[in-house]
């Protein structure tokens, strides 16, 4: 077969069916990075960038678009100043340093952070090029905090974590604009998670081009249109060496779902395509800028009016499975049971919710052991649970 | 060890609920349970005092234990409804010629009047006939189109507010899923709704939304009511399975994932700038539509016209088809006038049908492939029919009983152990819950209508 494009042999293969020889490929792959960026018209010339690199195929191919982009010497040259920022634990330490040496490469400069930074939130920047140096009480509390909730809602926690000290940092070396490497593919797996664990309202920021809850910091998604697929040839064709590594923690939401999602793709080859295109339809404007924000993900709390919600009839749910403390627990009329709510926010099955917690971090909150989170957010969930 | 009942009325709990994760005793959990469905019932006022509802009957569990609920809380509650059961005979043999039996049992157990609409009647075909058309895939699209506008009809005939379905959460979450992979984005948008229908419509309420189908069928169990627990014999190769799978591989990580799905789908918006189809009505049938014709006509039109494949997949495909199609017919002057005839004459669908029915064995050569499958695995096996008592051989209840029932009774266990095995349950499909959903080609997929 030959190339769809310009008819010579062909070399690469996509969904089964779609030719391309190695040169029209790194065309169009490289024109859908500079497309995306283009047309969601976020970048200031000149701008910081900061690039989240996770060491994977996405991230790799991430730094390379990157810098073939700003090393152009004509009109198309991308105007940015780019800085890299690492996320370490314990377990990876190795491709930290391999990481490094990736940067190294490109000569751009990495930031190497452990992410039990996060439980005291001093954000210091580290040297560039060295892995951060971490206190052994703050490496085991991190630790702890991870292991003291099943793995759907610490893997869901850690995005959460990962997105704060990507902002955190960004602001520290004046980015305004952070990049991460999502794929379509990781974005098809999120969007489904993000349903699963009732985050349906934070889809557009959570899987769409652009994260805006923070007010100085965007943090966007460049490779949103490419597919693990045309990765993986860019990789083989460039020799790039990815450092594979898997984080998603097992026999939870976010695995199940990531395998059903590459094997119905396997069968259906629109799939991951449909679903990201779904994503991309949902979604709305900010209703108002001034909305109370959750603790952990700094999503909006504003409720949309409804007269009735899952989240009301988990927790009538709740209140009919409990013994009852009044004189008469016959709820004859729905209000009894509306009012037995209101008054007793604390058999609610999230009581922080719409007031500190947004619904996904309150499922998370309620399955997690509450004395390990870190100080400042048990304070102020503490105090807070205490003024109503 | 026993588990006292949460509620501390000094029995032994029976089961756990999967919402909640809370222990309750029978009588509690019956009391729980209705409670919760006149809390939703009331709090999204789904009826008006005096209403006439239909409520949509399949014999099968959710069903079954929607017509209970609402005869229980009817008469405790003084709701003042006017209640009847409302049935669609597809016409599949082994499946729904015994479900009937079961819902004529409810007719006479909770004395409510019952009406049954049938295929054949209203559009000529039965799904057995559809099915040796179309072949094993897709057909699921024919039976829930199909079914959705005859729920439609007999609600009409019977001149009822609004109609009732048994949908649980776990459909609803189901549906959002298929939605999603499907990327039918004005489905999404309204598949979370608790009350569903335009004006000039008969509205549908679902009053089990945010009812778990494990409870519902713990529920059935436990009141021993009488319901059909077969699966479809043409259900497995349906797309929404694919979605219940996720979800059945979902629930058993957290249970509470599938109310959570639904908090999504009831909190998530559709960006302003996505343009999605306005529903009207059929110019030919006259019924809800979001195409100039809608979809029953189409997959009507392609059955009569030995194209079962016409309103499958994309409309421009049909455009093609049809085009061909008359091409054909061009050749045959005689022919041609005899499809302008029939396309005139929607009166009697019967009486073409006669005719049309000639011309099939035509049109079976055409799909000859399609028809060598059916041969064999089609209408011929029939899984075992029958089987009306809940208790003998319901494989799925004994498996939710293993593992939600804190069974204190030995017999359970002995019989567990006997005759349930490890295997996923072949969770039976309820048919009025594909209805509004399993139409596999949306017909908002398409801008262009067709014309015939």
């Amino acid at each position: 077969m030959n190339c769809k494009k310009c008819y010579s042999p062909s070399t690469v293969i996509l969904r089964k069916k779609d030719y391309y020889c190695d040169n029209c490929f790194m065309l169009i792959t490289n024109h859908k990075f500079r497309a995306c960026l283009g047309k969601n018209k976020v970048l200031i010339p000149y701008e910081n960038v900061m690039i989240g690199l996770s060491g994977g195929v996405g991230s790799t191919v991430l730094l390379d678009l990157v810098h073939h982009a700003t090393s152009l010497e004509n009109t198309k040259k991308l105007r940015i100043s780019p800085f890299c920022l690492h996320l370490y634990d314990d377990d990876s330490r190795e491709l930290a340093e391999s990481i490094i040496k990736q940067c190294q490469t490109y000569k751009i400069d990495v930031f190497v952070v452990h992410q039990a930074v996060y439980i005291n939130s001093k954000y210091e920047l580290p040297e560039a090029n060295t892995l951060q140096k971490i206190c052994e009480s703050e490496r085991r509390d991190f630790k702890d905090l991870m292991n003291s909730m099943p793995p759907s809602a610490a893997n869901d926690f850690l995005l959460k974590i990962k997105r704060i000290l990507l902002v955190e940092f960004a602001k520290k070396i004046n980015c305004s604009v952070v990049f991460t490497a999502e794929t379509t593919n990781t974005l098809a797996v999120n969007l489904l998670t993000n349903l699963a664990i009732g985050r349906g309202s934070q889809v557009q920021y959570d899987v769409g081009f652009c994260d805006n809850r923070d007010d100085k910091v965007k943090i966007i998604r460049p490779i949103k249109d490419i597919s693990i697929e045309e990765l993986n040839y860019y990789v083989s064709i460039k020799q790039l060496t990815p450092v594979n590594y898997n984080h998603i923690k097992s026999k939870s939401l976010q695995s199940v779902i990531s395998s059903f999602v590459s094997e119905l793709q396997d069968n259906f080859q629109a799939t991951i395509s449909t679903v990201c295109k779904t994503a991309d339809k949902i979604g709305d404007q900010r209703e108002s800028i001034n909305s109370e924000k959750c603790l952990i993900c700094e999503s909006d709390l504003d409720m949309k009016n409804m007269k009735m919600s899952a989240f009301e009839a988990t927790n009538v749910s709740r209140i009919v499975s409990l013994k009852d403390s009044q004189a008469d627990p016959t709820y004859q009329e729905t209000s009894d049971i509306l009012h037995h709510m209101q008054n007793n926010t604390n058999t609610s099955v999230f009581p922080l919710i719409n007031k500190y917690l947004c619904y996904g971090c309150s499922r998370n909150h309620s399955e997690m052991n509450l004395h390990k989170l870190p100080n400042q957010l048990q304070k102020a969930l503490r105090t807070n649970n205490l003024g109503i | 060890m026993p588990v006292p009942c949460r509620r501390g009325c000094g029995k032994n709990a029976v089961l756990k609920r999967p919402k909640t994760g809370d222990a309750l005793c029978k009588e509690c959990f019956f009391w729980a349970f209705e409670t919760e469905i006149h809390y939703t019932i009331t709090k999204a006022e789904l009826f008006n005092k005096g209403d006439s509802v239909a409520i949509g009957a399949s014999g099968g569990k959710d069903s079954t234990v929607l017509a209970y609920v609402l005869k229980t809380l009817n008469q405790r509650y003084n709701y003042g409804l006017n209640l009847m059961l409302l049935s669609i005979d597809e016409g599949i043999t082994g499946y729904r010629d015994d479900s009937l039996e079961t819902v004529k049992q409810n007719r006479d157990d909770y004395e409510m009047p019952l009406k049954i609409l049938s295929y054949k009647d209203l559009y000529g075909w039965t799904m057995d006939e559809i099915v040796a058309q179309i072949g094993r895939k897709n057909n699921c699209t024919f039976c829930g189109v199909f079914r959705r506008q005859a729920l439609d009809r007999g609600a009409a005939m019977l001149g009822v507010k609004c109609i009732a379905t048994g949908h649980n959460a776990d459909d609803i979450a189901e549906t959002v899923l298929m939605n999603v992979l499907r990327g039918d984005i004005a489905r999404l948008k309204r598949c979370t709704a608790i009350t569903t229908g335009s004006e000039g419509t008969i509205p549908r309420v679902k009053p089990l939304k945010y009812t778990y189908e494990k409870e519902i069928v713990m529920y059935a169990h436990y009141k021993k009511l009488v319901y059909f627990s077969t699966e479809c014999v043409f259900a497995p190769n349906a797309y929404r399975g694919h979605a219940r799978a996720l979800l059945k591989d979902m629930e058993k990580i957290r249970p509470a994932c599938i109310m959570d799905i639904i908090y999504s789908g009831e909190t998530m918006s559709v960006k302003e700038e996505v343009s999605l189809p306005t529903q009207r009505t059929c110019t030919r049938c006259h019924f809800v539509s979001s195409q100039e014709v809608c979809k029953a006509c189409v997959l009507l039109e392609g059955l009569n016209k030995g194209l079962p494949k016409l309103g499958i997949g994309k409309s421009s495909k049909a455009k093609r088809m049809l085009e061909e199609y008359n091409a054909k017919q061009a050749e045959n002057e005689g022919t041609l006038k005899d499809a302008i005839k029939d396309l005139n004459d929607t009166s009697s669908i019967v009486a073409r049908n006669e005719r049309i029915s000639g011309k099939k064995k035509s049109a079976n050569k055409e799909n000859n492939d399609t028809c060598n499958k059916n041969d064999c695995c089609g209408r011929s096996c029939k899984s075992n029919p029958s089987n009306v008592d809940p208790v003998t051989s319901n494989k799925k209840l004994d498996m939710l009983l293993e593992q939600f029932g804190l069974d204190d009774k030995e017999s359970v266990k002995q019989k567990l152990n006997g005759v349930c095995d490890t295997n996923e349950d072949s969770s039976e499909v309820t048919p009025f819950n594909e209805q509004e959903e399993d139409d596999t080609c949306s017909a908002s997929c398409g801008g262009s209508h067709i014309g015939f």
